[in-house]
């Protein structure tokens, strides 16, 4: 048996697999002051539903996989480490002034954003290498010294190592962290040139800060996870979610904590990649995640999931570059506790503030006073007010319709509904917005792609952002409610290995390109033979980091094999990057030098079964057989209501229509026509 | 048919509508940042996307940089229809000139109509990059000296059409390869420019194709409406009343020996919602580089303003509609008539112009204007070229290599990186490990200067030293600081930045300081000391936070020294607050 364990900002979601495949999801509410016990309480409902006792339940669990928010929310909150930051002499800044650039250039209300270190613990450390890693300024080792004496003084718990070009020459970088570990045993360091080998001092730097910042944190969070599910019985190997969208065991990844920064999410493009290419034609998917607060957008192109380099904690050029290539997720504040009001002009305007858990939507009656996303999805009869999370929470109709009259309808001057149905208008365009953003970033036309609707609200405006973009498919799979849990059942083990060595195609070095993919090769196979031992299967990719001549920012080029044997090879690398070019930019430079940057190998070992498990069909009462629903241009129409369970598989079925499970509840709009598939998901012909 | 008349669009078609054509300004500036060729743009993000409508009118300008787009694509636009009255589908338009609505020479802008195809014209599309080189009689984009356009030297191309039926011209490729310095830079700057255009382009025939053009033009309308409404009532908010306030620019060769005073009167009418600023009581144009623009000057007068209007109101014709600029006919700011220079136009007099404004606004009433936003373009931010040792290839290319700038605001500290007040911190700063890739130098030092802010109840930014020099080789530098003589001023009692300053470093270490305006070489073993201004204050020093005054300390920004005399709190060596005694300084 296998448990696979998301905590949200609200729930903490949890899938068994049985040996047999089969799957049932559980949801706890989230525990934000002990997280491991929302993990715990999730089990205790597993274990309660096949009337076990926890010990004897988790004694039979081999693998427990574990998505977190443990690291984002201490960096949110400012709970990590003190921790100091070691940079080159003459280059204090480089985490004050990060790269620059801002948003709103007329808002002065906004105060500039505190460095990740203060520069109150930063040492300047008299070193200096050039980019070719010839040493301009030799390591002045009784500084090193003295700053050591200092970081002792101030009883500093973590410190971050980032030198200007240690990816050229990494030995001031490698000299410092040994004189660290001698003179400042047990305190834990973060060296940039091992984290993230990459150009850009400041993303180098930022990197290593706040890894170093979360691993006295991490460390103690995963040593208590892992004690506590031992002491109640479970003996199994513990993994935990990276953002590079793959899983390591939990003590490696205390090594690493950075890597966990986007624990939970990046596991949705991973279950969306599995049922985009078993249950769709599309050579591409848009997964979107629904949440309390944010809706989350990744993409799957042609089986890949693209990743970013620009991953920011807050928002952008106001919170902190993680620096780190992690699967591309765009984040926008549009969830179903998104407050909607109507400013002094008359413009409807939906999130990014949100009534989020407390107080919560006004429907809930737990406080909130502001009309959000999900009481007009209330009012406009989507949610059964008696059915919500299976009749957990009964909702208040009357107290939504009130608030959305007060303060939309009437400054609107609309009717009630018609006002109801703006608001989830315009919080779709938020979320469509979001969309469109990481389609064009990444070269993704929604036209040829599927939209793949995970997280319990889902199912409310799927059809309506497929329209708006012209997506051919919206797939809702079963595990839906679910997504990262699911995710996380069949993802693999999974690490990548970067290198910088610069070559083009006018003076293409064969020789020296295949001895970095060869290194890199045999990392990959190391970590094949230690962590992955055992796996099902396993396999490595290489790929490249390439721009045209004088360009900065990369693209990703895959590459066909790892080593190069001849002319043909490269002359298809680089008609590879034209294609990309022009698939993602729309223009492409035949006759520009290509120069190719940085090189990869990612490997991933398949610790799991065949995916495809089934839920276990979910119990609940009875539905009624319909209910009144307003549709924008159709006003008010009796609208049947569905339960998966009681569906064919293949039959088709046209909208209007409600889907309802204890989890989730999907609208289909007239016009729209859906059937269940084999697999359980329910597939919508926007 | 066109519904215009008859479609009348509730608050969220409105929210919606503007959403997805802003939507479009960022899709086009995506793609010019990741597929530019020089550090300028991929770097440095130093260009603009916007749409107006076929009337001229900006539209929207989403994520730009306020200097290049506030007033200038609704000239530029005009310019095109006066040249080329019968638009085609797939024309795309060349403009340079600062005689007919562009900023200055060095920004390339390329306008393509959005028409359909019936052949109707909808919106215009403007792409406005700032170039690494624009073939000018010395290697820089800021020619601060020249004492006219033929000395500056750029080819100047006023709407010139350089696509047919979306193929390129390649007679006007052919000038600019034979005139641009390192051609295939600037040829894949254009190109990447093209792209952005043709992306805008597509995406605006699609969205006209499905609401419906006749909706999209009466969007127009009613978001202009809104947009006035919400002008009208910010200005409503603010105190009425009238006040000047002036900068001074410092003195370079060409201009009066005291320096270009720029003088700004505004007056807030709250009665009839209108702000106006007459910048009518300046020098004549003068014969130098310094020069700014109509579309610079119109745009100042706006920022100096707009920084102080509530975020949320749109910036689009539709606010400017409350907005009256009196300008002076062939001024040093104003209207400059060919062929005066207007080559530095968006930089160092503008920024005085929008400086000069934002303290009147500061004068008006205590919540409006701002300290006075450092000075530009010191030896950081110099346009370097020479050749490569490491390739034997030419450069050229501007470096952005550290700025602040940022100054106090009413309700809150300086934004540290603004670079200058007319690019309000859009800009990127230069990574030291990419500049010292792409171009020969070797950058020793980069760090932010103690008790260099204007101090205040919220002051501005530190101002920052930057020294670099060549490697291998020798390299020319071009830059025209200012800020020496005239550093800048706080507001409502806050106190001026530290002076900006400039030296070579010889290879014995002897710091000689340079001009301010200079185009020199820095030869192999020297280094150029660039000292750049942070931002005035605002509001009265003594009355800042005292816990505030205390984490500046803590992080190195402030002295105790001077956390005790000018900001009146007495820090302990433990660094905490010493009460008593902050009292007695403060009450005295």
């Amino acid at each position: 048996m296998r448990f696979a364990c998301d905590t949200g900002g609200t729930f903490t979601d949890l899938i068994v697999e049985g040996d047999d495949g089969a799957l049932a999801l559980y949801k706890a509410p989230t525990t934000p002051n002990d997280p491991v016990l929302g993990v715990l309480d999730a089990l205790a409902l597993a274990a309660r539903d096949r009337d076990m006792e926890l010990s004897e339940f988790l004694g039979q669990g081999e693998m427990l996989i574990h998505g977190t928010t443990h690291a984002i929310n201490a960096i949110i909150t400012g709970n990590t480490a003190k921790t100091a930051f070691l940079t080159t002499q003459g280059h204090p800044d480089i985490l004050v002034l990060r790269e620059g650039g801002r948003i709103e250039p007329f808002n002065f209300r906004i105060p500039y954003p505190e460095p990740y270190i203060p520069r109150a613990l930063t040492f300047e450390v008299p070193e200096r290498m050039d980019g070719e890693g010839r040493v301009v300024q030799a390591l002045d080792k009784a500084a090193v010294m003295d700053i050591i004496g200092a970081l002792k003084a101030q009883n500093i718990e973590a410190v971050a190592v980032c030198f200007l070009w240690s990816i050229a020459n990494p030995a001031h970088e490698i000299r410092v962290g040994e004189l660290l570990a001698e003179y400042l045993p047990g305190v834990p360091v973060s060296l940039s040139h091992i984290l993230n080998p990459a150009l850009r001092e400041y993303r180098r730097a930022s990197a290593a800060a706040i890894d170093a910042s979360l691993k006295p944190l991490m460390e103690r969070y995963l040593g208590s996870l892992t004690e506590r599910l031992t002491a109640a019985g479970f003996q199994g190997r513990t993994l935990v979610l990276t953002s590079q969208g793959g899983m390591i065991d939990a003590i490696e990844l205390a090594g690493a904590p950075i890597h966990a920064i986007n624990s939970g999410p990046s596991m949705a493009p991973i279950a969306g990649r599995y049922y985009a290419s078993s249950e769709c034609t599309e050579p591409n998917a848009i997964v979107a995640d629904t949440g309390g607060t944010t809706y989350d957008v990744s993409l799957v192109r042609r089986g890949r999931i693209p990743k970013t380099r620009e991953t920011w904690i807050g928002q952008p050029f106001r919170g902190h570059m993680t620096g780190f290539p992690s699967i591309d997720i765009k984040s926008v504040g549009a969830g179903g506790g998104s407050i909607a009001r109507v400013d002094d002009g008359g413009i409807l305007f939906v999130g990014p503030e949100s009534a989020g858990a407390a107080p919560g939507p006004v429907c809930y009656s737990t406080g909130g006073t502001q009309p959000t996303l999900t009481d007009a999805c209330l009012v406009l009869g989507y949610l059964d007010p008696d059915y919500f999370l299976g009749g957990a929470l009964a909702l208040n109709t009357g107290a939504a319709e009130a608030v959305i009259e007060e303060k939309i309808a009437g400054p609107l001057g609309l009717e009630l509904a018609a006002a109801a149905a703006a608001i989830v208008e315009v919080a779709t365009e938020n979320m469509v917005q979001a969309i469109t953003e990481i389609t064009v970033n990444q070269g993704i036309d929604p036209a040829d792609a599927v939209l793949i609707g995970g997280g319990g609200a889902a199912g409310l405006n799927s059809v309506f952002i497929a329209r708006r973009l012209g997506c051919p498919r919206v797939l809702i799979p079963e595990t839906g409610a679910g997504l990262s849990a699911y995710g996380a059942t069949i993802s693999d083990l999974t690490t990548e290995f970067r290198s910088i060595f610069f070559t083009t195609s006018e003076d293409w070095d064969e020789e020296a390109a295949n001895e970095v993919l060869a290194a890199l090769g045999a990392k990959c196979q190391a970590f094949i033979d230690g962590p992955g031992a055992g796996a099902a299967e396993h396999r490595i990719e290489f790929g490249v980091e390439a721009r045209y001549a004088s360009q900065v920012w990369e693209i990703d080029v895959p590459l066909a094999s790892g080593q190069f044997g001849g002319d043909a090879d490269l002359q298809k690398l680089i008609a590879d990057f034209h294609a990309a070019h022009e698939e993602i930019f729309a223009i492409n430079d035949p006759s520009s030098i290509v120069e190719f940057v940085g090189w990869t190998a990612s490997v991933a070992c398949k610790l799991a079964g065949a995916p495809g498990g089934r839920l276990a069909a979910g119990v609940g009462p009875e539905l009624s057989g319909s209910r009144p629903i307003y549709f924008e241009g159709a006003g008010i129409v009796d609208t049947p209501v569905h339960s998966p369970a009681q569906l064919l598989p293949g039959r088709e079925i046209s909208g209007p229509a409600i889907i309802e499970t204890p989890f989730t509840t999907i609208v289909i709009d007239p016009g729209a026509r859906f059937h269940l598939t084999d697999a359980g998901s329910i597939n919508i012909t926007p | 048919m066109d519904s215009e008349q008859n479609s009348k669009l509730d608050g969220a078609k409105l929210a919606i509508l503007s959403n997805r054509l802003g939507g479009i300004c960022r899709k086009m500036g995506n793609t010019l940042l990741r597929t530019g060729r020089s550090g300028v743009l991929n770097r440095a993000k130093d260009f603009s996307c916007c749409i107006v409508t076929r009337d001229c009118e900006l539209l929207t300008a989403e994520e730009s940089l306020p200097i290049h787009v506030l007033s200038g694509p609704d000239l530029m636009a005009r310019s095109m229809h006066e040249f080329h009255p019968d638009l085609k589908k797939g024309d795309v338009f060349l403009h340079n000139s600062p005689y007919h609505g562009d900023s200055h020479p060095a920004d390339h802008t390329l306008l393509m109509p959005v028409i359909d195809d019936d052949g109707v014209h909808h919106f215009t599309l403007l792409v406005k990059a700032h170039q690494a080189d624009i073939g000018n009689s010395i290697p820089t984009t800021y020619h601060g000296t020249a004492r006219d356009v033929y000395e500056e030297g750029a080819l100047i191309f006023p709407a010139v059409k350089v696509a047919d039926n979306y193929q390129v011209i390649d007679d006007i490729i052919r000038m600019c390869r034979m005139r641009i310095r390192v051609p295939d830079q600037w040829y894949g700057d254009f190109l990447a420019m093209l792209g952005a255009t043709y992306i805008g382009e597509r995406e605006l025939l699609a969205l006209g194709t499905e609401v419906g053009w006749g909706i999209l033009h009466g969007f127009t309308n009613q978001w202009f409406d809104y947009s006035e409404k919400r002008m009208i009532q910010a200005i409503q908010s603010m105190p009425a009343g009238s006040a000047i306030a002036q900068s001074t620019h410092d003195a370079i060769p060409g201009t009066p020996s005291e320096g270009i005073t720029i003088t700004s009167k505004v007056t807030i009418d709250t009665d009839a919602a209108m702000i106006v600023v007459d910048l009518t009581d300046n020098s004549e144009a003068m014969a130098c580089g310094l020069n700014v623009s109509e579309a610079c000057t119109r745009t100042s007068a706006m920022i100096g303003i707009f920084n102080s209007v509530e975020n949320s109101v749109p910036k689009n014709a539709g606010a400017f509609r409350r907005v009256k600029l009196h300008l002076k006919d062939n001024g040093v700011v104003g209207i400059p008539r060919h062929p005066i220079s207007c080559s530095a136009s968006t930089t160092n007099l503008a920024d005085r112009v929008q400086n000069s404004t934002m303290r009147a606004m500061a004068e008006i009433g205590d919540g409006l204007g701002m300290g006075e936003i450092g000075c530009f373009c010191p030896p950081s931010t110099s346009v370097v070229s020479g050749i490569d040792p490491r390739n034997g290839k030419p450069y050229v290319n501007q470096l952005f290599l550290g700025h602040t700038a940022g100054a106090g605001a009413p309700h809150e500290d300086a934004w540290m990186t603004m670079l200058h007040a007319g690019n309000g911190g859009m800009c990127y700063i230069d990574s030291v490990e990419l500049d010292e890739i792409y171009t020969p130098i070797r950058v020793t030092k980069r760090r932010l200067i103690p008790d260099s802010e204007g101090a205040g109840r919220y002051r501005g930014a530190p101002g920052i030293e930057v020294e670099l020099g060549p490697v291998d080789c020798r390299m020319e530098a071009g830059f025209v600081a200012d800020g020496n003589i005239h550093n800048p001023l706080g507001a409502r009692a806050g106190g001026a930045a530290a002076r900006s300053d400039q030296f070579r470093r010889t290879a014995d270490g002897t710091l000689e300081r340079l001009e301010q305006c200079s185009q020199i070489w820095i030869e192999d073993g020297e280094t150029l000391v660039s000292i750049a201004c942070g931002g005035g204050g605002y509001g009265d020093p003594k009355t800042r936070d005292m816990e505030r005054v205390l984490r500046d300390v803590a992080e190195g920004l402030v002295s105790r020294e001077r956390a005790a005399d000018v900001y009146r709190v007495i820090i302990t060596e433990d660094m905490e607050i010493a009460g008593p005694a902050t009292q007695a300084a403060r009450a005295g």
